[in-house]
C-alpha cells in the first residue's frame, strides 16, 4: 500500500513539475502556477507517508497557501502574458545538461559511500551488527513517532527542559523589529 | 518553567519596556514624544538598580547557573554586561532625546528599537548555545540595520544603512555556515558538550572549519581586520546616537560572546590559534591607529580609533587569562564613558547637514568651558595617558599579555605592536584638544546651551572616567570577580 502510494505521488510530483515548466497544451502562466500547487500538494503527501505530519500541513498551508497567492498576485498584478516560444540555444541547452550531470554525479557518489560506509560497519563484526540491527529497529520506530509528529515538535520547540524556548521567544521579537522597521523605512510619506 | 522566568527577569523587564514604548506612542500627543524618551531612560536606571539588587545578584548561587536546557547562563561574567548594556542604553536614550528633530520621523520608535537592542546585547550576554548565540547576535544586528538607516532623508544615513545591511548578512551567512559544520561534527549546539569534547574536535578539519567562519561572523561585530570595511562608513553615516550605541554595545555583545566561545569553551583552540589571534590583534591595532591619523571627519576619526581599540580588546582574549579577561571589562568600562562624552559633544557642536569636520571643535573653549574640558579629558583617556580610565584599560590588557610572554616571542611582537599604537594614537587624539584651545580660525564664538538631561550624562561619564582611572582599587574587584566566576566554571 505505501508502496503504491509513494509511486502514486513522486510521479505526480515530477510530472506536475515538468508541467510547470514545459506544458505542451498551455503557456499560460497561471496553468504553470496551478501546476505548481499540484506539485506541493504531492511533495505533502510525500512528507505524510515519511510520517512528518506537521511537515506535511505545513507544507499545504504555507507553499500551496500563502506562497502560491503571493505568485498568482504577482502574475496578475503584473499581467504577465503568455510568452513567446524561446528557441533552445545549443550553448545554454550543453550548459544546462552538464551541470545537471555534474550534480547527478555529486548526489550518486555521495550516496554510495554512505552506503558503503554502513555495510562496512555491519561486516566488520557479526555480533555487532545484530545488535544493531535490534536496537536500530526498535529505535527507528519510536523515533519515527516520535521525530515528526506535531507534539514531539512542539516539545522540542516550547519546553524549557529540553526545547528551544528561549531562542524562539526571541526570535518573536526579532520578527517584531523586523516588521515595525520595514514599516517604518517604506513609509510613503515622513512624518 | 515559570521557576525558570525569574533568571530572565531583567530581560523580560527591558522587552517589556520596548513594547510599552511603542504603545505610549500611540495614546500620548504628539507634543509628549520628548517625555517617552526621558521616562524610558528613567525605566532603564530602575532596571539597573534593580540588577544590583542582592536577589538578583544571589541568582548566582543557585545550584547551577544553566537554565532554559543550558542554553541561557547567569555568571559574574554576564550580569556585568549586562548592567554595562543598561548603563551604555541609558546614555544612548539621553542623547536620542536630544536628536530627536533631527530624526524627524517615528521617535518614539526610535527608543523602542534602541531598547529592543538592548533586550538583544542582554540575552547574548547570557548566550551559552549556538541557537542563542546567533538568535540574539541577529537580534541585535537586525535593530541596528533599522537604526542605521533612521535619517530616511539624508543620503548619507541611507548608504550606511545599506552598507551595513549586506555586509551584516554576509557576515550572518558565514556564521551560520561555520554553525552547521561545527554542529555537524560536535552532534550538539551547546557550549558545554563542545567544551567536554573539545580535544577530540581538534583533530577535525572540519570541525576547525567551522569554528573559523563562527569567528569571522564575530570579528565582523566588533570591527577586527580584515573585517573591518563597513565601520567608517556606517559610523559616519548613520545617526549619531545609533554610531555611539554600535560602537559601545554592538562591539561589548561581539567581545562577550568572544570570551564565552575562545577563552571559556574551547580554550585548547584559542591556544593552538594564539599565532592567528596575535597576528589579528596587531594588524587590527595598527590598521585603525594609521588610519585614523589623516581622518578630519570625527566620526570617522572615532571609527578608525574603535578599530583599534577592537584590536587592543583582543589582547585580553589572546592573554587566554582571568587577568585579560578581567582587563577586556575594566578596558571596556572605561571606554564607555569617554566614547559617549566624545559622541554627545560632537552631537552639541555640529549642526544638521554639516560635516563634522574637527574644525568645528574650534574655539570651544570660549563656547563652552565645561564641554572643552569634558571633551579633552575624554580625549586624554581614550589615548590612555593616566590618569584616566583608559590608561588603566590598556595598561591591564598590556600586562596581561606581557605576564604571558615569556614562552612566546609572537607575545613580544604584540606587546610592540600595541606601544607603538598607543603612541600613534596620542597624535591624533590631541589633534582633537589642539583643535579646541589653539586653532582659533573659526569666529563663532556664539555659547552653546546645555540641557538638563545632556549635562547630567556628561557630569555621569566625567565621574566614571574620573573614579575608573583615580581609584581603580574597587572596580578592579568587580571585574576580577566577573571574571573569577568564569574561570572557575571553566574547572569544574
Amino acid at each position: 500500500m505505501e508502496t503504491i502510494l509513494f509511486n502514486l505521488f513522486a510521479a505526480l510530483a515530477v510530472l506536475s513539475a515538468l508541467l510547470v515548466v514545459v506544458n505542451p497544451l498551455s503557456r499560460n502562466p497561471v496553468t504553470s502556477a496551478m501546476f505548481l500547487v499540484t506539485t506541493m500538494i504531492s511533495i505533502s503527501g510525500l512528507f505524510v507517508l515519511l510520517n512528518a505530519y506537521f511537515l506535511a500541513a505545513v507544507q499545504i498551508l504555507v507553499y500551496a497557501g500563502a506562497v502560491m497567492v503571493l505568485f498568482l498576485f504577482v502574475i496578475m498584478l503584473l499581467d504577465v502574458e503568455e510568452t513567446a516560444r524561446r528557441k533552445l540555444r545549443v550553448v545554454s541547452l550543453t550548459m544546462g545538461l552538464l551541470s545537471v550531470a555534474a550534480l547527478f554525479g555529486v548526489y550518486k557518489s555521495s550516496l554510495e559511500t554512505t552506503y558503503e560506509k554502513d555495510l562496512g560497519s555491519f561486516e566488520i563484526d557479526g555480533f555487532r551488527s545484530e545488535h544493531f540491527e535490534s536496537v536500530s529497529s526498535i529505535g527507528e520506530k519510536e523515533s519515527f513517532v516520535t521525530v515528526g509528529s506535531t507534539q514531539a515538535l512542539g516539545q522540542e520547540l516550547f519546553s524549557s527542559v529540553n526545547g528551544f524556548i528561549l531562542p524562539f521567544e526571541i526570535v518573536s521579537i526579532l520578527l517584531l523589529v523586523a516588521m515595525i522597521g520595514v514599516i517604518l523605512l517604506s513609509k510613503k510619506e515622513l512624518k | 518553567m515559570s521557576e525558570q522566568l525569574k533568571f530572565v527577569q531583567l530581560e523580560m523587564m527591558v522587552v517589556a519596556l520596548g513594547l510599552i514604548v511603542l504603545i505610549a506612542d500611540l495614546v500620548m500627543p504628539p507634543s509628549k514624544r520628548r517625555l517617552i524618551g526621558h521616562l524610558s531612560a528613567v525605566a532603564l536606571g530602575l532596571i539597573f538598580l534593580f540588577s544590583l539588587r542582592d536577589s538578583y545578584v544571589g541568582l548566582i548561587n543557585e545550584s547551577t547557573d544553566l537554565f532554559f536546557n543550558s542554553r541561557y547562563k547567569i555568571d559574574g561574567l554576564a550580569i556585568f554586561f549586562k548592567r554595562f548594556f543598561i548603563l551604555a542604553a541609558i546614555f544612548v536614550l539621553i542623547f536620542a532625546v536630544d536628536f530627536a528633530d533631527r530624526i524627524r520621523s517615528g521617535i518614539s520608535e526610535y527608543y523602542a528599537f534602541i531598547i529592543f537592542a538592548l533586550a538583544g546585547m542582554m540575552f547574548a550576554a547570557s548566550a551559552n548555545d549556538f541557537s542563542m548565540l546567533f538568535v540574539s547576535i541577529e537580534l541585535i544586528t537586525v535593530t541596528f540595520y533599522i537604526l542605521v538607516s533612521y535619517q530616511r532623508h539624508r543620503l548619507q544615513s541611507l548608504e550606511a544603512g545599506v552598507k551595513y545591511l549586506i555586509l551584516g548578512a554576509v557576515s550572518s551567512a558565514f556564521m551560520i555556515y561555520g554553525i552547521a559544520l561545527v554542529f555537524g561534527e560536535a552532534g550538539s549546539l551547546k557550549f558545554e558538550d563542545i567544551n567536554a569534547k573539545q580535544s577530540e574536535l581538534l583533530g577535525s578539519k572540519v570541525f576547525l572549519f567551522g569554528m573559523l567562519f563562527l569567528f569571522a561572523g564575530l570579528a565582523f561585530k566588533i570591527s577586527a581586520f580584515p573585517f573591518q570595511v563597513w565601520a567608517p562608513d556606517v559610523y559616519q553615516g548613520a545617526p549619531t546616537p545609533t554610531t555611539a550605541f554600535l560602537s559601545l554595545g554592538s562591539k561589548a555583545a561581539g567581545f562577550v560572546l568572544l570570551i564565552r566561545l575562545l577563552v571559556f569553551t574551547i580554550p585548547d583552540l584559542t591556544r593552538e590559534w594564539t599565532v592567528l589571534l596575535i597576528g589579528i590583534s596587531a594588524v587590527t591595532i595598527l590598521y585603525g591607529n594609521l588610519c585614523a591619523l589623516p581622518q578630519r571627519n570625527l566620526k570617522r576619526l572615532l571609527a578608525y580609533s574603535g578599530i583599534a581599540n577592537a584590536g587592543y580588546l583582543l589582547m585580553g582574549i589572546v592573554a587566554q587569562s582571568e587577568d585579560g579577561t578581567a582587563a577586556i571589562l575594566y578596558y571596556l568600562a572605561g571606554y564607555l564613558f569617554a566614547l559617549m562624552t566624545v559622541f554627545l559633544i560632537i552631537n552639541l557642536i555640529t549642526k544638521e547637514g554639516e560635516g563634522e569636520d574637527i574644525s568645528c571643535l574650534e574655539n570651544l573653549n570660549k563656547r563652552s568651558p565645561f564641554l572643552a574640558a569634558a571633551m579633552t579629558l575624554a580625549a586624554i583617556s581614550l589615548a590612555g595617558i593616566p590618569p584616566l580610565a583608559g590608561f588603566f584599560g590598556k595598561f591591564l590588557l598590556i600586562k596581561s599579555v606581557a605576564v604571558e610572554a615569556f614562552g612566546n616571542t609572537g607575545y613580544f611582537v604584540l606587546l610592540a605592536v600595541a606601544v607603538f599604537g598607543v603612541v600613534i594614537s596620542i597624535y591624533y587624539y590631541f589633534g582633537i584638544v589642539r583643535a579646541i584651545f589653539w586653532n582659533h580660525k573659526a569666529d563663532d564664538k556664539t555659547p552653546i546651551f546645555v540641557v538638563v538631561p545632556i549635562r547630567f550624562a556628561l557630569i555621569c561619564c566625567f565621574a566614571g572616567m574620573l573614579y575608573l582611572g583615580l581609584l581603580p582599587n574597587k572596580p578592579m574587584k568587580w571585574v576580577e570577580s566577573a571574571a573569577v566566576s568564569l574561570i572557575k566554571t571553566t574547572a569544574e
